[in-house]
């Protein structure tokens, strides 16, 4: 438990603040900017390389996914890549300039029985500044996590908007031989199994105010909704009328919940409020209704219809005065999920090969598969940023866990071998 | 005691965290700078067993953990994809289970609706619900009291089976009678 109390010393360099970064960028894959990440070095007489390599893999592995850099080869390091020389009067940016280096991630770590010490720095190698600095004091075991937040801030020195790195991913998975609830980091590190219902669970979503989580469980013979707070394991029943309680998603400031119903017969879609009692019957059609997602301004919701034969997307005014279909193209298209900065839909769509991940904007223009090959690719989830999205993918013959960027690039695999992996939901800032 | 001392510390750490409070902290040599702090600090006991059972790797066998199970003399019913109309195979299946439903009239069942993995698991849990009540409508209206069949969806959760190929896919568009439990 106390390997967890890890506080993060955050120290803000008040005069490299209004300058601001050399470089700017905005998105991946127009430039990307030459990083070198050097290991961090011992600050005392405690030398422990595994600690610097846990740490240069963690942020390594953040920033190529970020698909901002060019990580430049260790091998090609110069002397200063060895030297602990921390602040900008002392680095010696002509070694870094002559490797082609723009941006450089220098820093120290000091381990004493479990406590880790690590300072990290991001310098400007072309203005020789420092563009942000880190101090992160804790648990050893809390090193990926300092990675992570690490890496978060690195692209919010670079970009302006903060990484989506330290979040957590929610998923259903079947390692004990029922589908129950978990965690992991976003490199599918640090899995944790958050239920023990013995019973079938599907498609969490979290709270975006508040560690809580909302969810499907057959626990007590139904497909009920459940809440349950990720931090102090209390669960509660939150909606579990007759026949169906399935797909719950928090409105964007986490007070009201779009849910599935189809306690008079039919599934239809539904504004519940915390307390669980309807707000709004949303959908009244003959047709299936299912899966909806919020618009962040919460003022409309997509969801799949069969109402005009095939499954569908459509978008319904939360008025009610107004549904749309937003998908034309395709027989069968599902899951959509809304961007949160509002500006695409993801969806799936089933064709001849199975199931590929494509965005939309919410006026039906611009649609864009994101996704290609074999197996089925789906549930995509946004990250709390809108950089990339997790999604389920069983093109390996394993129903696994893959990240890629919001253009569909960089896609790999973060959940590790054995069993299911499925239903994915990003958290928000942890 | 030592734990003891990191269960306070700890609450302090909470506490601070709470209070949002800004506290100033050793600043690293030779620079001055605004602190600010923040922390995960109370990561529960749920969280610290889940890392150990990740370990742990079995089969699963849904159909007796989960679903009912199956009563000698009520067949299944199959499906086409992303269908609910029944079949005329269907419908003379349904008509016999029908007749055993009134030649055994204490018998109480459960009408589980279940799908083939292609298609979305929402959309699907909702369509095996639709095939789930299009059985049960049938036996009804063949003079099955309504009161002796509940449905349910499980949608496309427990497979009869895994594979990922057309016989297996039929196989599982399916509707079964189960004893209710």
């Amino acid at each position: 438990m106390a390997r967890y109390g890890w506080i993060i010393v955050v120290l803000l360099f008040a005069w490299c603040l209004p300058a601001g970064a050399q470089v700017v960028i905005s998105a991946p894959g127009k430039q990307t900017i030459p990083l070198a990440v050097t290991d961090f070095l011992p600050m005392d007489g405690t030398t422990r390389p595994e600690v610097a390599a846990e740490f240069n893999e963690v942020i390594s592995w953040d920033l190529d996914l970020s698909g901002l850099f060019g990580l430049i080869p260790k091998e090609s390091f110069l002397g200063d890549a060895s030297r602990l020389t921390l602040n900008s009067a002392e680095v010696d940016f002509g070694q870094w300039r002559l490797l082609g280096a723009e941006a450089l991630i220098k820093g120290g770590y000091s381990v004493q029985g479990d406590n880790l010490i690590i300072e990290a720095r991001l310098f400007d190698v072309v203005s020789r500044r420092l563009l942000t600095g880190r101090r992160y004091q804790g648990k050893v075991a809390d090193i990926r996590h300092m990675g992570h937040t690490f890496a978060d801030q690195v692209l919010k020195a670079l970009t302006g908007e903060e990484g989506p790195f330290n979040t957590r991913i929610a998923y259903v998975g079947n390692q004990t031989g029922h589908k129950e609830l978990y965690l992991m980091d976003v490199d599918g590190k640090n899995i944790k199994r958050l239920t023990d219902h013995k019973s079938i669970i599907l498609n969490p979503d979290f709270s975006p105010v508040g560690k809580e989580i909302l969810f499907t469980s057959y626990r007590a013979g139904n497909p009920d909704l459940y809440r349950k707070e990720i931090y102090s394991g209390r669960e509660a029943r939150y909606s579990y009328r007759k026949g169906l309680n399935i797909a719950g998603r928090y409105r964007a400031d986490g007070k009201e919940v779009a849910a599935t119903l189809s306690k008079d017969g039919n599934a239809e879609i539904y504004l519940l409020g915390l307390d669980s009692a309807i707000h709004k019957k949303l959908t009244n059609s003959w047709g299936i209704d299912v899966d909806p997602s919020w618009s962040p301004r919460g003022d409309e919701i997509a969801f799949v219809s069969d109402r005009l034969g095939n499954p569908n997307i459509f978008i319904a005014d939360v008025l009610g005065r107004d549904v749309r279909r937003l998908t034309e193209s395709g027989k069968y298209n599902a899951t959509p999920a809304w961007s949160p900065k509002g500006d695409r839909i993801a969806f799936a769509r089933l064709d001849e090969g199975g199931f590929n991940i494509y965005t939309i904007r919410p006026d039906g223009t611009d649609e864009r598969p994101l996704t290609f090959g074999a197996g089925n690719k789906e549930h995509p989830r946004w990250s709390p940023d809108g950089r990339f999205i997790v999604y389920s993918s069983d093109e390996t013959g394993e129903k696994a866990l893959y990240i890629m960027r919001a253009d569909g690039s960089g896609a790999r695999r973060i959940s590790p071998r054995g069993g299911e992996y499925r239903h994915p939901a990003w958290s928000p800032s942890w | 005691m030592k734990m003891q001392n990191v269960g306070k510390m700890m609450f302090v750490a909470v506490l601070a965290v709470a209070l949002m409070a800004g506290c100033a902290k050793k600043p690293a040599p030779g620079d001055t700078m605004g602190t600010t702090e923040m922390g995960t600090t109370q990561e529960s006991s749920q969280q610290d067993t889940g890392f150990q059972e990740q370990a742990i790797q079995e089969t699963p066998s849904m159909e007796t953990t989960t679903a009912g199970t199956q009563i000698m003399g009520l067949e299944r019913v199959f499906f086409e994809f992303d269908q609910y109309t029944l079949t005329p195979e269907a419908r003379t299946v349904l008509a016999n289970n029908a007749q055993y439903m009134k030649e055994n009239p204490m018998v109480k069942v459960v009408v589980e609706g279940h799908c083939d993995e292609r298609g979305s698991d929402e959309y699907n849990l909702a369509l095996g619900e639709r095939r789930a009540a299009a059985a049960k409508n049938f036996m009804v209206s063949l003079g099955v009291p309504a009161d002796r069949m509940t449905i349910i969806s499980y949608g496309e959760e427990i497979p009869l089976d895994p594979r990922n190929t057309e016989d297996a896919w039929a196989k599982n568009r399916r509707v079964e009678f189960k004893a209710v439990r």
